[in-house]
């Protein structure tokens, strides 16, 4: 059974996708907390694929492919302000029309490498077992950026989480904090791209502080169990993509998003079997 | 008499909506002010104006001597209770407490005092027995007792409450109804907007509002037959003016 449980991890590649797979799932799954709370879900998966264009263009023309995430991410919230500006038209349908845009324009891009299929699975779906020491430092720094942006505008974003107009009321600047929680969800959708690939970072992104929500009291318990959530669901994904022979960020995609179904379906199946057993509650009376 | 607000030709609204024509008032320091009108009115809308939450599209605001923005430190904005966020794990003291965020800021500590404030107001709204209870968990209520909470955690001169006693169970109406009088007492001026004409009727000053201000004055000055067939049968004249108003539930 330990030999089972270990070895997964005995050579370097296996413990340099670890240490890049943990530290991607950590601050994708703090800063998530705040995207979920937010009800940006749409938003955030269409962030992640907008990104494609910008990293296309560096495997292309071959430079910094977090330059080119950082340039497409920026583009991205630009245009879609900017419709949202210019016409009635609701924001999601603007961040839909980004969404096929952005993800249609970096396929185009990366269709003029010569390794067309190999460059964009690997921007797609990452390549965690290749992942270099020098990517891992890169993303260190990010994540270290990533979470204590989180813990520092900690009181804004749960301002805003609670309402914007009271967030303003409170001064908080709402306006200011959603545009930092931008950038943070940028920043960790780069540092984790070359570890999961921008496809599957939603996975981590989303479903570890979805899962987290269903059993979470407070904010802080919150973040907490969704980056615990986050670094469980590499682990595992690791081991059973060793064990199975499947593609490891997949894998890692898939644990958290199992996790969140059955602790759902758990919590329904444990709220109908209390509704029976408690007696109907009495009507509150209403003042004339 | 000291005056809390002035507007000028004041217009208000949302992006490309206008809900508060150009209008003229006066709303008095130290007093009860209760905004009154049909659904869509722009009650609300002038309320948020009021708090600095939203910037004139015309005329002139003055807030406390300045502009809203600068007078917002000094104002405290009360929610209504129908507005709260789905599936945010949210407990009751927690969201008393950012009534303390003016003060501490972004990073600053809770001190003693503001624990202790935290607790004495939860403690005047009966809320201190829902302190570990989620925002959900609560009746409506209950909910607008932690929102009043919230409003006085914050030091202010100024209440403005938005609808705080529609439709709420009778131990929340009168503790609320008994927190506004005695801000009042003490001194500090309370707006708050309503559907109710007792409610209005009670109050020191009213603003009687149809999409643009029609009265503001007395109770016996503003609530005249008169004025209220203006403000509650104002369905053609909203459409002879192109008025657009902010509320899709607008029973002209």
């Amino acid at each position: 059974m330990i030999d089972w449980l270990v070895e997964p991890f005995l050579l370097g590649f296996q413990q340099r996708a670890l240490i890049g797979g943990l530290i991607a799932a950590v601050m994708s799954a703090t800063v998530g907390v705040w995207l979920v709370l937010r009800g940006m879900s749409f938003f955030g998966d269409a962030f992640v694929h907008g990104v494609l264009p910008g990293i296309a263009a560096a495997v292309v023309f071959n430079f910094n492919p977090i330059l080119g995430a950082a340039v497409a991410a920026a583009v991205m919230v630009g245009a879609v302000e900017l419709i949202h500006r210019h016409t009635k038209l609701r924001e999601d349908t603007a961040i839909g029309l980004l969404f096929v845009g952005m993800m249609a324009l970096g396929v185009v891009i990366i269709s003029r490498s010569s390794s067309f299929t190999g460059s964009l699975t690997s921007i797609l779906f990452g390549d965690a077992l290749g992942v270099s020491w020098d990517a891992i430092r890169q993303q260190a720094i990010l994540a270290a950026v990533v979470i204590i942006g989180s813990l520092v505008l900690y009181r804004p974003l749960l301002a805003l989480s609670f309402s914007p107009v009271k967030a303003e009321a409170l001064g908080m600047r709402p306006k200011l904090t959603h545009a930092l929680l931008l950038v943070l969800i940028a920043t960790s959708v780069i540092g984790s791209f070359q570890a999961v690939g921008t496809m599957l970072v939603f996975s981590l992104l989303v479903a570890p502080p979805a899962t987290a929500a269903l059993i979470s009291r407070s904010i802080p318990m919150m973040i907490a169990l969704s980056a615990s959530i986050g670094a469980v669901s590499v682990v595992i994904g690791l081991m059973l993509s060793y064990h199975w022979g499947t593609a490891a960020a997949a894998t890692m995609a898939l644990v958290p998003i199992v996790a969140f179904l059955v602790i759902m379906e758990a919590q329904y199946l444990r709220r109908r079997f209390r509704r029976q057993a408690e007696p109907v509650p009495a009507q509150e009376v209403t003042a004339a | 008499m000291s005056t809390f607000a002035t507007g000028r030709g004041l217009q208000l609204g949302y992006e490309r909506v206008t809900a508060v024509a150009p209008s003229d008032f006066s709303i008095p320091a130290g007093k009860l002010t209760a905004i009154i009108g049909p659904n869509g009115s722009g009650k609300s809308t002038l309320l948020h104006a009021l708090g600095g939450l939203i910037e004139p599209q015309g005329g002139h605001l003055e807030v406390l001597g300045g502009s809203p923005e600068a007078a917002k430190s000094r104002v405290s904005y009360v929610m209504q209770s129908v507005a709260f966020p789905e599936g945010v794990p949210l407990s009751v003291r927690e969201v008393v407490k950012m009534g303390r965020y003016p003060s501490s800021g972004w990073f600053g500590r809770f001190s003693a005092a503001d624990r202790d404030r935290v607790d004495r107001v939860m403690d005047r709204l009966r809320v201190t027995d829902l302190a570990r209870r989620h925002l959900e968990e609560l009746s409506g209520g209950q909910r607008q007792r932690v929102y009043v909470a919230q409003g006085l955690a914050q030091d202010h001169e100024v209440l403005l409450l938005d609808e705080p006693l529609t439709g709420l169970d009778i131990v929340s109406a009168r503790t609320i109804d008994e927190i506004i009088h005695d801000e009042t007492e003490s001194g500090r001026t309370v707006v708050h907007t309503t559907h109710d004409l007792d409610e209005a009727n009670a109050a020191d000053h009213v603003v009687l509002m149809s999409g643009r201000v029609v009265a503001s004055g007395s109770p016996a000055e503003v609530l005249t037959e008169s004025n209220l067939r203006v403000a509650y049968n104002l369905g053609e004249l909203h459409e002879s003016t192109g008025l657009i108003v902010d509320d899709p539930h607008r029973a002209c």
